[in-house]
């Protein structure tokens, strides 16, 4: 039999365990209560903005008046999709727009099989030096595609990529999007709305990313939207839904948009020049793109909006190997910290107003110390059970509480595609993706946050390199 | 109660909540399903009503009457001229206009917007229509705005401008589409806001361009206008280029001066305008403007100098030998890109 504690060892161990448990209580209780004003504005958001629902009436309205936008595609080693993704880009429905494919120092035959496939010949084109690059070493066009630009450079990434889209774009409005994802072919006509309607204000906007995983895909369009069979690639469905038609819908009905997804934003190009593109050496460009647009903005006290749009929808492919995926999670969990710390004056400064507070704020709580208090309170709550420190009836009331809280808002995310989108064909699609939201309580949100502390641990070793994103491409989705 | 049971309470409400809204989507979704078909029917009977004489199947109700007023919005959308107006005909005689009315009452923004729309474009349902011009929703009084500035019995521009709150709430893009349709109508009453003191500047902003696409007639105002908007970086270079798609000598002067503004935006939109305008005065100014500190300003002015023609060509010459790396690096650009194209 083990000697006693003495009295004030004991009292300090229960001190200790109270205190953990009630840090990991009020910082769950603050996240939770957070979602649910996410919940609340994204809702606002959607009753005071309603969804268009044909393009045919989306044109009639907007046509007229919609700017000129520059779709910026950056590409790397892409010589199997790129044929295909730059004829769906070319295909969209925007009255005009010129899609620039950025051919990022590729060492496959990407740039030849653009060359072949739409007769480009080498042009010389007058291009600004705004914002900094890697060498350009020439530029292709063809009179038959008068919409279409490649511009060959070395490798640099695909911020690199992304500001030498920009030096050669000619439009006060440009478009970034992934070379490997999907747009819908009225995703510009619906991006664009907060630029017409708003046109002094809004400085930058940004759609719906979801999977494609599952859907058809036919000459880089998805003609059939189904889910896929695997476990993990229906999950991220239910987090990307989550993440786009609750936590950015609210935010930005919030005015307090930090992200605006790399693989599509529609900007202003005058202000991205004016805090320099996009920034290199990050892995979480998107994101400081917005903040430093953010912090012009506020800095010069001049009135602006940084908008999402539910509606246009971008496809892309996600991960569906465990391995694949902790990378990706692991060098987002990295992005944020590296944004978080790069403008870590910004927080609850009252300069930068609602960013600094609720942007910032949500920066703190959920991507900073969210995995670091979640995964403490995986390690350290049993622990104290076991000891006898916490007692069960307590333990196993705030298991259920976090976890129903986690299923309603699932749920009410679900309610919200419904409303809003109205993707998934059929109501079979939506109960499977409601038990998927049941069951990634059970062992997913704990793996994922177990990635998120590896991107802490890179964060913090100063780890720079993006990982293998692996993909199967579109040809092989679909079901 | 306790607070242990409390919270077991708390999930147990919010896990009935949320299991109750799966529930009521999925059987709303199986009931929306089976009503698509049965709409996918209707559709196909409907169709011909409203494309072809001699169907008339007299005044729908329910179902049919919304699948009849749905594909009077598509068609309107795929038709023109005496087309729509034989279909607005068939869709009046199936009593479409009733129920676009009460569907102007409806709760969803969306739906009483698209409503209006459709209503505007049966000759008699103007008042209807107007009413729709005092609605909660911005959107809403944007469309009908729109909608009905096309009629004959559209109220003045003044007054819509009133009745959308523009400068206060409304500042859309689309503001320029109404003035354009409304000074197709009555280009005299849209350039009568111009001289208007308390009209707001929005107003003002998009009547200059729709002006500018009604013809040269207004230029002098619109150089008028130019000149009175020094120092505005955002009015100046739209009126700009608004004088720069009239191509009228009469802003000439304007254009000129523009050239040497402070403000870069306005450089720029000055010499897009000289080079629509084909302005030769310009041409050694613009030659100036290819060593401009702002990149905008020497592709604009670049781009101006090859529409001159020869002169222009000639002045790109010279720079392409000047001194000025700047200068002659934007020339050297500038030619070789125009030979390519």
């Amino acid at each position: 039999m083990s000697p006693a504690l003495p009295i004030d060892w004991a009292d300090w161990m229960v001190a200790c365990a109270e205190a953990i448990a009630l840090v990991v209580i009020v910082t769950g209780l603050l996240q939770t209560a957070f979602y649910f004003v996410q919940l609340v504005y994204a809702g606002a958001a959607l009753a005071g903005r309603p969804p268009v629902p044909r393009s045919a009436t989306l044109w009639r309205r907007y046509s007229e008046q919609a700017p000129a936008i520059s779709v910026l595609a950056p590409a790397y080693n892409e010589e199997l999709n790129i044929v295909e993704s730059t004829r769906s880009l070319l295909a969209l429905q925007y009255p005009d727009f010129e899609v620039i494919v950025i051919n990022d120092g590729s060492k496959d035959a990407t740039l030849q099989r653009l060359i072949d496939a739409y007769g480009l010949a080498r042009v010389d084109r007058f291009v600004d030096g705004a914002v900094a690059h890697a060498d350009i070493r020439g530029f292709y066009a063809s009179p038959d595609v008068p919409r279409l630009l490649v511009v060959d450079k070395e490798n640099g990434g695909k911020a690199d990529a992304l500001n030498a889209g920009i030096n050669c774009c000619r439009t006060s409005l440009f478009c970034a999007i992934d070379a490997d994802s999907i747009l819908e072919s009225d995703a510009l006509l619906r991006v664009i709305r907060p630029f017409i309607d708003d046109p002094h204000l809004t400085i930058a906007a940004g759609g719906t990313i979801r999977i494609a995983n599952g859907c058809r895909v036919d000459s880089g369009r998805i003609v059939g939207i189904g889910l896929p069979r695997s476990f993990l690639a229906l999950v991220q469905i239910v987090e990307y839904l989550r993440a786009f038609l609750m936590a950015r819908l609210g935010l930005s009905r919030m005015q307090a948009l930090t992200v605006i997804s790399g693989a599509f934003g529609l900007f202003k190009r005058r202000h991205v020049v004016e805090v320099g593109g996009y920034s290199h050496a990050t892995v979480g460009e998107d994101m400081e793109l917005v903040i430093k647009l953010h912090r012009l903005m506020r800095d010069r006290g001049q009135e602006y909006r940084i908008d999402f749009i539910a509606e246009p929808v971008c496809w892309t492919e996600c991960p569906d190997s465990l391995q694949i995926l902790s990378r990706q999670r692991a060098r987002w969990q990295r992005g944020a910290l590296e944004c978080f710390a790069k403008h870590k004056d910004m927080l609850f400064n009252r300069k930068y107003g609602r960013i600094g507070f609720v942007g910032f704020g949500q920066i703190l709580l959920v991507d900073v110390v969210g995995p670091l208090i979640e995964v403490l309170g995986y390690a350290l709550i049993p622990l104290l059970w076991a000891l006898g420190l916490l007692a069960l009836p307590w333990l196993l009331a705030f298991l259920a509480i976090t976890f129903t809280l986690g299923l309603f808002l699932s749920m009410a995310t679900l309610v919200l595609e419904e409303i809003q989108l109205r993707r998934f064909p059929r109501a079979r699609e939506l109960a499977v993706l409601a038990a998927v939201a049941v069951l990634e309580n059970f062992g997913y949100r704990q793996l994922s946050n177990f990635w998120r502390l590896q991107g802490w641990w890179q964060w913090m070793r100063k780890k720079q390199n993006w990982g293998t994103m692996t993909r199967k491409g579109f040809a092989t989705s679909g079901g | 109660m306790t607070s242990l049971l409390f919270l077991w309470e708390i999930s147990l409400v919010l896990c009935g909540i949320g299991l109750a809204c799966l529930l009521a989507l999925i059987v709303a979704r199986l009931f929306s399903t089976h009503s698509a078909d049965a709409r996918r029917e209707a559709r196909r009977e409907i169709l011909p009503l409203l494309l072809e004489d001699g169907g008339y199947a007299g005044q729908l109700r329910g179902m049919e009457l919304d699948v009849a007023t749905a594909l009077t919005m598509e068609l309107a959308e795929m038709t023109a001229g005496s087309e729509r107006s034989a279909m607005l005909a068939r869709a009046s005689a199936l009593g479409v206009p009733g129920h676009l009315e009460r569907q102007m009452h409806s709760r969803s923004a969306q739906t009483r917007l698209t409503a209006v729309e459709t209503l505007a474009l049966f000759d008699e349902c103007g008042r209807q229509a107007r009413a729709a011009l005092d609605d909660d929703n911005a959107d809403v009084r944007l469309g009908a705005a729109l909608a009905i500035a096309r009629r004959d019995d559209a109220p003045p521009p003044a007054v819509m401008v009133e009745k959308l709150r523009v400068g206060s709430e409304e500042r859309s893009l689309l503001l320029v589409s109404l003035m354009s349709d409304l000074a197709e109508r009555d280009p005299g009453a849209v350039a009568a806001i111009l001289f208007e003191k308390d009209m707001p500047y929005d107003a003002k902003v998009a009547a200059t361009d729709a002006l500018s696409r009604t013809g040269s007639e207004y230029a002098p105002l619109l150089a008028t206008m130019a000149a009175a908007a020094s120092g505005e970086s955002d009015l100046q270079p739209r009126i700009f280029r608004a004088l720069g798609r009239t191509g009228h000598p009469a802003g000439r002067a304007s254009i000129l001066e523009g050239l040497h503004s402070d403000e870069w935006p306005v450089r720029a939109s000055a010499s897009e305008a000289a080079g629509r305008a084909v302005l030769v005065d310009a041409a050694e100014r613009l030659g100036e403007l290819l060593g401009d500190e702002n990149w905008w300003v020497r592709f604009r002015a670049g781009e101006a100098l090859l529409r001159l023609g020869p002169r222009g060509i000639a002045v790109l010459r010279v720079a392409g030998d000047s001194d000025v790396p700047v200068a002659r690096l934007s020339a050297e650009a500038i030619l070789a890109e125009g030979r390519a194209a």
